[in-house]
């Protein structure tokens, strides 16, 4: 780096409005160094996107039910092929990853399940970053792959 | 500049200023009450979605996908109501949800009320078009 480059990059980090620091969505979908904590942090956002979607999806495709039995058939034909069907275990198995996921992070937020504090010694491994939150992602994964082969059972054997 | 062009602008950017003060101090909920909302309506919408899906497996999947099953479904004061609280309670959770990924990416005040406005707007209007299909189907007479 050139003196002159340098310099400037110490006058943007004293400057108090510099937001260049900031990585964006570049950072957010990091998973580098943060490991299944972070890999847990984008599932949680990334199945809430997904579902906010399919939810108005849904309201949208049920809203074909007030133009009568034809517009009900024809709407409904479009979830009654494998892609419709697969588009649905899909939805299946974010939902529950959110739901346990969520409830972890519930618990986590009041303070349940973070370990004791203590002085931050070599290697510095935080205490909250231990195996009951892991085991609690663990949990959201196995649960999510079950309702999915449950979601998938029920779609393609049409009972 | 004259002294009378500099006291005008003095005085629209003092007007600008409490009009900015004004809305920056427009607090209805803080985050935390926020984001208490938030855990208990996706608390919330776990019961009565679990309720909805179960609704859809008390019989032959596919039957009960049928136009005349989901119509009796809608006619059902109970499971109206139900879809009701499934529609509310989702929306405030997931369009909030949004609104905190949203706030995570960017932090200004101008993208923050923008953020703020869309997020309630869309809460809004899927609440009253789902709130439409609700009422319609319920009076829906299918002769």
């Amino acid at each position: 780096m050139t003196s002159a480059k340098s310099a400037k990059r110490i006058d943007d980090i004293n400057n108090k409005n510099d937001r260049t620091n900031r990585e964006g969505l570049r950072g957010w979908l990091n998973p580098i160094i943060y490991g299944w904590e972070r890999v847990s942090y984008w599932f949680q956002r990334l199945t809430g996107i997904f579902l906010l979607v399919y939810f108005i999806g849904h309201v949208y495709e049920t809203s074909s039910l007030v133009s009568g039995p034809d517009a009900w058939a024809a709407m409904l034909e479009m979830t009654q092929t494998i892609g419709g069907h697969i588009f649905l275990i899909l939805v299946i198995g974010a939902s529950t990853l959110h739901t346990v996921n969520g409830i972890r992070l519930i618990f986590t937020q009041s303070g349940q399940g973070l370990g004791k504090p203590g002085r931050p010694d070599y290697p510095y491994d935080p205490t909250s970053v231990n195996n009951k939150q892991r085991s609690g992602l663990w949990i959201a994964f196995i649960l999510a792959a079950v309702a999915m082969l449950y979601g998938a059972n029920v779609l393609f054997s049409g009972e | 500049m004259t002294s009378d062009s500099i006291k005008n602008n003095n005085r629209n950017k003092n007007n600008s200023k409490n009009t900015t003060q004004w809305f920056s101090n427009i607090t209805l909920l803080r985050e935390s009450q926020i984001m208490k909302i938030h855990y208990i309506t996706g608390v919330g919408a776990l019961f009565v979605v679990a309720i909805h899906i179960m609704m859809r497996l008390i019989m032959p999947f596919n039957m009960s996908l049928e136009f005349e099953n989901v119509i009796l479904n809608y006619k059902n004061v109970f499971y109206a109501l139900l879809l009701e609280s499934i529609l509310i309670l989702i929306a405030i959770h997931g369009f909030n949800g949004l609104r905190v990924i949203l706030l995570e990416i960017r932090q200004t005040q101008i993208w923050e009320r923008a953020v703020n406005i869309l997020v309630i707007v869309a809460m809004i209007g899927i609440i009253a078009y789902g709130t439409r299909t609700i009422i319609i189907a319920n009076g829906f007479s299918l002769g």
